[in-house]
């Protein structure tokens, strides 16, 4: 049984799509990547995932049980930290976590509350509201931490922590992870993505556009080529009518920088006509890969095999 | 396999909200107590009773109507301590609280945009609700219990000529006990049905102002005086007070309540918060 199932989630807003027709799930132990651009509807999955939203349409399942809005399904069991954490500002830091940890039902969560504030370097025993963006969001993240949920809803964890932090709450999200619970993580920061999930979802107005395992995802994106020329030599105009999803990245004196789509065959038929020095293959990146699902045309991208792949994972 | 979780009552929240209103309610109940106190200090003397009737002779008729209007003379001693009892100043504190508080505590939280935090913690949205329905609706009584206690207080402390029905007293302070109670289920219908703090608040008050203009008005105009139904004040009538317990109104103004706070639980749990 997954720990997370959505399936043909749906939601309106009056006329307009927050999601359509979202189905994926995430399995315990696995570390779930959801990407999107703003207004994509990560948030709005989110909501409807804690119950705060309710779908128009689809059924959401966290830990067995079907989710129902304004219900508090399952909570005590979820980890959540809202993309805008906001609480309430005069009470001190170790107050607001006391009391949001009671309302979990978990009062005696104390030492595992100083645990996690000295890994995240926080003093517990200032005003929220005296704290600077960043030690709130260490706020955010001990909150959602500190009962050792079993799912972990996380939008945006990191936004606002400075580098050493941010290694530091992706450390707590495998160790979370590697304890067995489901995390969801929602995130314009696509190294932290490719960092710690294993699987990743790409959203795009309020559809799945793609879902598999981040190398794929990777993999599907442009590849590289950087080629030297013997000499210095120039390789006049780069005939890309006749090289089809090939692009110029970067043009310098013997130095030719190429971005393509599929095999190189094309390419290096091409370059074999002039004398090649060295060819290199950089790394593609994950944001290069998500980047290609926003250049492309919506319809290019929708496929029946997003649909596949959700349900190929929950089988 | 599928099994439903229900979360256990939030009496962490009701203990953390009850603590920030406490200030407040302690706050407004001390002015309401120590308003009986000073009434019942002016009205044990004759002396003073008509310097004070001769005050209010010279205040606009609607006014005088508004504190009791023809029942105010030199010797209706409990007519006269009334007064702190349906006084605008008296009345405008009980307003503070029954619009402040359910309006502050659930449209105020998800303004501020905590409710998705406490939202996302194991409580229901009606559970939440509830919390802000307790407070609200007992803070209200508890208010007018403390206005009689000041009452209570006042007699004891100043020596009256006449004995004054502390019974009397003690219907109209549950009566307008629920009376306020409603206008707190008002309140908080409209807490669970508007996103914007300021709507929700403006809706009460101006509920309230509506009841209170058209009760005086249609005391002070007889020409007007069909619409006195049409106003909760008209359940709370003094000269049914003064005969015993008025209970077929009590009955109506506990439906009303009744039905308003639960009308409110229903759209709050249906809606889709502004978060």
């Amino acid at each position: 049984m997954a720990a997370i199932e959505i399936e043909s989630l749906t939601k309106w807003y009056s006329r307009v799509r927050g999601v359509e027709d979202v189905t994926f799930s995430i399995e315990r132990g696995e570390v779930f990547g959801y990407l999107g651009p703003n207004g994509s509807g990560k948030t709005t999955t989110i909501r409807c995932l804690m119950g705060l939203l309710r779908p128009s349409r689809g059924e959401v399942r966290v830990l067995g049980e079907r989710v129902a809005p304004g219900r508090g399904t399952q909570h005590a069991r979820i980890g959540y930290l809202p993309g805008d954490f906001r609480i309430w500002g005069r009470a001190k830091a170790r107050r607001a976590l006391g009391i949001l940890a009671a309302l979990g039902g978990d009062g005696g969560s104390a030492a595992r509350r100083k645990e996690l504030a000295e890994r995240l370097e926080l003093n517990l025993d200032r005003a929220v509201g005296d704290l600077s963006k960043g030690n709130r969001q260490k706020v955010a993240l001990i909150s959602a931490f500190q009962h050792r949920p079993d799912v972990l809803v996380l939008d945006e964890p990191t936004a606002g922590l400075d580098p050493l932090m941010r290694q530091t709450a992706l450390d707590l999200i495998r160790e979370a992870a590697g304890g067995g619970a489901a995390v969801l993580l929602s995130s314009h920061d696509l190294s932290e993505v490719a960092a710690v999930c294993s699987r990743a979802a790409i959203l795009r107005e309020g559809r799945l556009v793609e879902m598999a395992p981040i190398s794929q995802i990777i993999q599907q994106g442009e590849h590289r080529l950087k080629i030297w020329f013997a000499d210095g030599a120039g390789v006049g105009d780069v005939p890309t009518a006749q090289l089809p999803g090939v692009r110029i990245v970067e043009r310098q004196a013997g130095m030719l920088h190429l971005a393509y789509q599929g095999t190189a065959d094309a390419i290096l038929k091409w370059v074999a006509q002039f004398p090649v020095d060295r060819i290199a293959t950089p790394q593609t990146s994950l944001e290069e890969a998500f980047m290609q699902y926003y250049r492309s045309s919506p319809s290019a991208v929708v496929g029946a095999g997003v649909h596949k792949a959700a349900r190929g994972v929950r089988a | 396999m599928s099994r439903t979780s229900r979360p256990p009552f939030p009496f962490v929240l009701l203990r953390f909200w009850l603590v920030r209103i406490l200030p407040a309610w302690c706050g407004i109940a001390l002015l309401i107590f120590l308003m009986q106190i000073a009434v019942s200090a002016i009205v044990h003397d004759n002396e003073k009773v008509k310097t004070l009737l001769g005050f209010i002779d010279m205040l606009p008729s609607i006014v005088k109507a508004a504190l009791g209007g023809e029942m105010l003379r030199v010797g209706n001693t409990s007519a006269l301590i009334a007064i702190g009892y349906n006084h605008p100043f008296v009345l405008f504190l009980f307003m503070l609280f029954a619009v402040g508080t359910p309006t502050g505590l659930l449209a105020g939280e998800v303004q501020r945009g905590t409710m998705e935090l406490i939202l996302s913690h194991p409580a229901t949205k009606t559970q939440v609700y509830v919390c802000a329905g307790i407070l609200t609706l007992a803070g209200m009584f508890a208010l007018d219990i403390v206005m009689f206690l000041g009452t209570v207080a006042g007699v004891n402390i100043f020596t009256f000529k006449d004995r004054v029905p502390l019974d009397v007293f003690f219907r109209i302070a549950v009566n307008g006990g629920l009376l306020a109670s409603t206008f707190g289920a008002f309140a908080l219908l409209c807490a669970g049905t508007f996103g914007k703090l300021y709507t929700a608040i403006s809706v009460s008050v101006a509920f309230l102002v509506a009841n209170y203009f058209v009760a005086i008005l249609s005391n002070w105009w007889p020409r007007m005086a069909f619409l006195r139904p049409a106003t909760l004040f008209y359940l709370v009538d003094s000269s049914d007070l003064w005969q015993g317990w008025p209970l077929r109104n009590m009955g109506i103004l506990a439906v009303i309540l009744l039905v308003t706070a639960g009308l409110g639980a229903v759209i709050w749990h249906r809606r889709d918060l502004p978060l």
